[in-house]
């Protein structure tokens, strides 16, 4: 054997594990805070295909979009609230499973088809607080 | 660089055993809880960890590589093979650096690689998409890390332990 290493924890595991932690907070913060102003909009990117943007406010009803990309077929519902991948013939499924995404800044991302739907603006405009 | 017939076959061993360690995490539908694309257990860790303190980091890098290569072959998906080979090497790079600080018990280093690993598989997933959507999921798979790294670090020290009493890995 080369060299055993040490099989105790001790500090220095512990600022590594910090470290991580700090990071994947800063991360989130940065990543996960609604960011943009305007409407919510989801952006929809394919391979090979123009990026779409849709405006969710302005929807009447809900709206279900095919999309075909990488050999699989998607089924994405939109509605003013958010959008959610409702079916995929991909074989992971992550995309279904991701569930519903209502925020600015979350993503649907399937690998397998090289597609990616993001919620983009639909930060509060206005003051904060009105005083007097 | 030049293997004994002893560093051969040990090299042959730990590469089988890292191919059944990412078979048996593909059987865990963590994606049923978790639905992030590409997170897994990291299971295969554990060999690599073992590798490099045993064997040393090029013989560590030569296992990997192949358990990347066959991996992907043996399931048929050969553009998975960029995400391993990126959350693999990214891993392989930050844990050969702390554990060369000398400082770290094997569990800070597992803990490092384990985040190292995500961050590689989410930089292959956005050069697969050609945009920063898979960002989104860096922070939980960081956190998860953290986890996962720990219960590489346990297993592996466990390893050793028993390694320990021994002649299978003395000179």
């Amino acid at each position: 054997m080369r060299r055993s290493p040490e099989l105790r924890p001790n500090l220095w595991d512990g600022l590594v594990g910090l470290a991580v932690l700090l990071a994947a907070v800063a991360l989130g913060l940065r990543l996960w805070l609604p960011g943009g102003s305007g409407a919510l909009t989801a952006v929809i990117r394919a391979e090979g295909q123009p990026d779409e943007r849709v405006a969710l406010s302005a929807l009447t009803e809900p709206q279900e979009r095919t999309i075909t990309a990488g050999g699989y077929t998607l089924h994405l519902l939109l509605d003013r609230e958010g959008a959610e991948m409702t079916a995929s013939d991909c074989p992971t499924q992550d995309c279904v499973h991701t569930g519903r995404i209502t925020r600015s800044g979350q993503s649907i991302v399937c690998l397998p088809a090289r597609v990616s739907v993001t919620l983009e603006g639909g930060a509060q405009d206005g003051p904060d607080v009105v005083i007097g | 660089m030049k293997l004994t017939t002893r560093q051969l076959t040990l090299c042959a061993v730990l590469t089988a055993m890292a191919l059944a360690l990412s078979y048996l995490e593909s059987a865990f539908p963590l994606a049923l809880t978790v639905p992030i694309p590409g997170m897994k257990l990291g299971l295969a860790n554990i060999v690599t960890l073992f590798a490099l303190y045993a064997l040393g980091p090029a013989q560590a890098a030569l296992i990997l590589l192949a358990r990347c290569l066959l991996g992907a072959v043996f399931a048929g998906n050969m553009s998975a093979l960029i995400f391993s080979v990126m959350g693999g090497a990214a891993a392989m790079a930050v844990m050969i650096l702390l554990s060369r600080t000398g400082r770290l018990s094997v569990y800070g280093v597992s803990v490092g690689g384990a985040a190292a690993h995500n961050c590689g598989q989410v930089a292959a997933a956005v050069l697969t998409l050609g945009n920063g959507a898979p960002l989104y999921y860096l922070p939980v798979l960081l956190g998860v890390s953290l986890v996962t790294g720990a219960v590489t670090g346990v297993v592996t020290a466990c390893l050793f332990r028993a390694l320990a009493h021994t002649r299978l890995l003395s000179n």
